[in-house]
């Protein structure tokens, strides 16, 4: 079934080239160092090639950077195509760093959930957040929020902070749990306060997956994309959606402001949305969500149906963008030796 | 007055180098720093009261420059011996222990660093011989604590220690411990009054590089010292990447350096002593 659906894209994508294979040029697009730097140059840029014959050249930055060049540059793009995580998304979105993206320019609206192409952002992968642990290790499971401040769990648990996009969510999520919200997150430091004695490591984001391998810890929160990759590699591990609910974010596509390729960047973005792209990002080593509804979800993804991403919990965060360094600064204070 | 303009034209590409691509960046960086605003926008003191009138960032100052402090004491205490063991093997010994001093520079600082996991970890290396040794009845927490870090720190920095200490000790004439001993000094005495003395400017080579590396470390202190030890490095880090407060990370970067910096024209003000005694 996959294998047709992917052949029929396929074949859709060979008989639309010839009409649009005139539009060559080039184009750069920012990209995350890493994964997405790789999983674009292999699976996007070829068919952005074969469909377009434009050329498409990466930027590998982190999203504060991208932000941070564009803005340096005062009106002279840089780049013609951001890739952001919610939080710098708003935060660009605020400065007016976006330029309009044209519906009719993109031939893969139609094929994506409701919200998920606006005016001014593309969304292009959704991560979900939720509780992943050992089942060899808890056969019974922790089942919501407050239970990761519970005994046994909390003994095994990793916990992170608030620097990345995946621990600030759950940490508003754990906060709301215990009675608090996102203007009163009192709740969850007095929790942490008390569970730091006892969880098993308090760690930067990037070295929770090498310590739920290495057995330091089994229970963590984080996205599915990092539940996947353990299980690639042969790690015990499984994903849970707390009782108060799975969270979702998107990573989106932007046009740069004053963008030199703005319709290259359209295609670059139509490109990264269509079935033959996304179903390839979605299987591992990227284990990218997709958005494009024709694509057959694998079940490494621990989502059955994309249905599923509109009852899940989400964000404001121009409301957390302002709060964010506090709660960053406190959570160094209180959590240091 | 001739040689003077020829020694300045030599000295022109390195010096226009090193004006471009470093003392550039950081008049930029110290022009950031005195910046009040986010956007850059107001200039201003504000986020230097703001990091020195502060216990808590002091605090970090301090634990960076402890660390540093202690990885030179954790080397020093193992190169010394190592070195001694180095001078007196023979050449074929020699060519194998220099091999196994390099390996910590022949890996990649991520490798090294992961190998530390697994071998500190609760499923670890050393947990598991505690335990099956039954020196004790649940695992050691080592990852995530300071000598955890600090035991992984020597290993990682023992070659910028133990490579200045061994070239100063192959150059020390072998008569001088010959006479020590014919005087009536044991292995101790010798060791502390004759080597020891004139190894020092290798030992002060060797715990600039070692301080300077340990303090500024930001991956190992990072993955093996876990987020409950911040050390300035990290704080740079999550102000410049996350909080995206400019200013304010200039500020730690500026006090890194120039923190940092002290320590190593103390060791180097430590050399001078040394050899005029």
């Amino acid at each position: 079934m996959a294998s047709r659906r992917l052949f029929l894209a396929g074949m859709a994508g060979a008989l639309a080239a010839p009409s649009v294979a005139r539009a060559s040029g080039s184009m750069t697009a920012a990209i995350y160092p890493g994964t997405w730097d790789e999983a674009y140059r292999e699976i996007v840029a070829p068919l952005l090639r074969q469909r377009h014959n434009v050329g498409v050249s990466f930027d590998p930055l982190f999203a504060v950077d991208q932000v941070a060049k564009v803005r340096a540059a005062r009106g002279v793009s840089p780049f013609d195509c951001f890739v952001l995580d919610p939080g710098p998304a708003a935060a660009a979105r605020q400065a007016g760093l976006f330029e309009p993206i044209d519906r009719r320019l993109i031939s893969n609206a139609a094929k994506l959930p409701d919200g998920m192409l606006t005016a001014d952002a593309a969304t292009v992968n959704v991560q979900v957040v939720g509780i992943c642990y050992n089942p060899k290790k808890f056969p019974e499971p922790p089942k919501s929020w407050t239970d990761l401040f519970r005994s046994p769990y909390v003994e095994r648990l990793g916990l992170t902070g608030f620097q990345t996009t995946f621990g600030t969510v759950s940490l508003i999520e754990m906060a709301k749990a215990f009675g608090g919200s996102v203007d009163n997150i009192e709740p969850i430091f007095a929790k942490l306060r008390e569970a730091l004695p006892k969880v098993a490591a308090v760690a930067t984001p990037a070295a929770l997956p090498g310590l739920f391998q290495q057995g330091q810890i089994d229970i963590m929160y984080t996205n599915t994309n990092n539940a996947a990759t353990l299980k690639a590699r042969g790690v015990d591990i499984a994903f849970i959606a707390p009782t108060e609910g799975a969270i979702t974010f998107a990573t989106t596509l932007h046009i740069v402001k004053g963008a030199e390729n703005k319709a290259n960047a359209h295609r670059y973005i139509d490109v990264a949305l269509s079935a033959e792209a996304q179903s390839k990002l979605q299987l591992s080593p990227y284990n990218m969500i997709p958005v494009n509804k024709d694509v057959q979800l694998t079940p490494n993804l621990d989502i059955k149906s994309l249905d599923e991403l509109s009852k899940m919990v989400t964000h404001d965060w121009s409301v957390i963008n302002p709060r964010r360094a506090a709660w960053i600064d406190r959570f160094n204070r209180e959590i240091t030796k | 007055m001739r040689t003077a303009a020829v020694d300045w034209r030599l000295v022109a590409p390195l010096g226009i180098v090193y004006l471009a691509l470093f003392a550039a960046p950081l008049l930029l960086l110290l022009g950031i720093s005195l910046h009040s605003d986010q956007d850059l926008q107001q200039w201003g003191l504000d986020n230097w009261v703001k990091f020195w009138s502060d216990a808590f960032y002091r605090g970090v100052v301090w634990d960076t420059l402890r660390l540093g402090l202690a990885a030179v004491l954790a080397t020093s205490l193992f190169a010394w011996p190592l070195a001694v063991f180095f001078c007196a093997s023979s050449a074929r010994t020699q060519k194998i222990l220099l091999f196994i001093i390099l390996l910590p520079l022949l890996t990649s600082v991520v490798i090294r660093t992961f190998a530390w996991i697994v071998i500190l970890a609760r499923e670890g290396l050393i947990n598991q011989a505690v335990l099956a040794l039954g020196l004790s009845a649940t695992p050691l927490r080592l990852l995530q604590t300071e000598t955890g870090l600090i035991l992984a720190l020597m290993q990682i920095e023992m070659p910028l220690m133990l490579l200045p200490l061994i070239s100063v000790m192959r150059g020390l004439d072998p008569n001088l411990l010959d006479a020590s001993r014919a005087l009536g000094a044991g292995h101790w005495r010798s060791f502390f009054r004759v080597i020891l003395p004139l190894s020092l400017p290798g030992w002060i080579a060797g715990a600039t590089l070692v301080f300077a590396s340990a303090c500024t470390a930001f991956i190992s202190q990072s993955v093996i010292g876990g987020a409950r030890l911040v050390y300035l490095p990290s704080l740079i880090w999550q102000q410049a990447m996350v909080v995206y407060d400019w200013p304010f990370a200039a500020v730690c970067s500026v006090t890194l350096l120039f923190t940092v910096l002290a320590g190593v024209m103390m060791l180097n003000w430590l050399g001078r002593y040394a050899r005029t005694d």
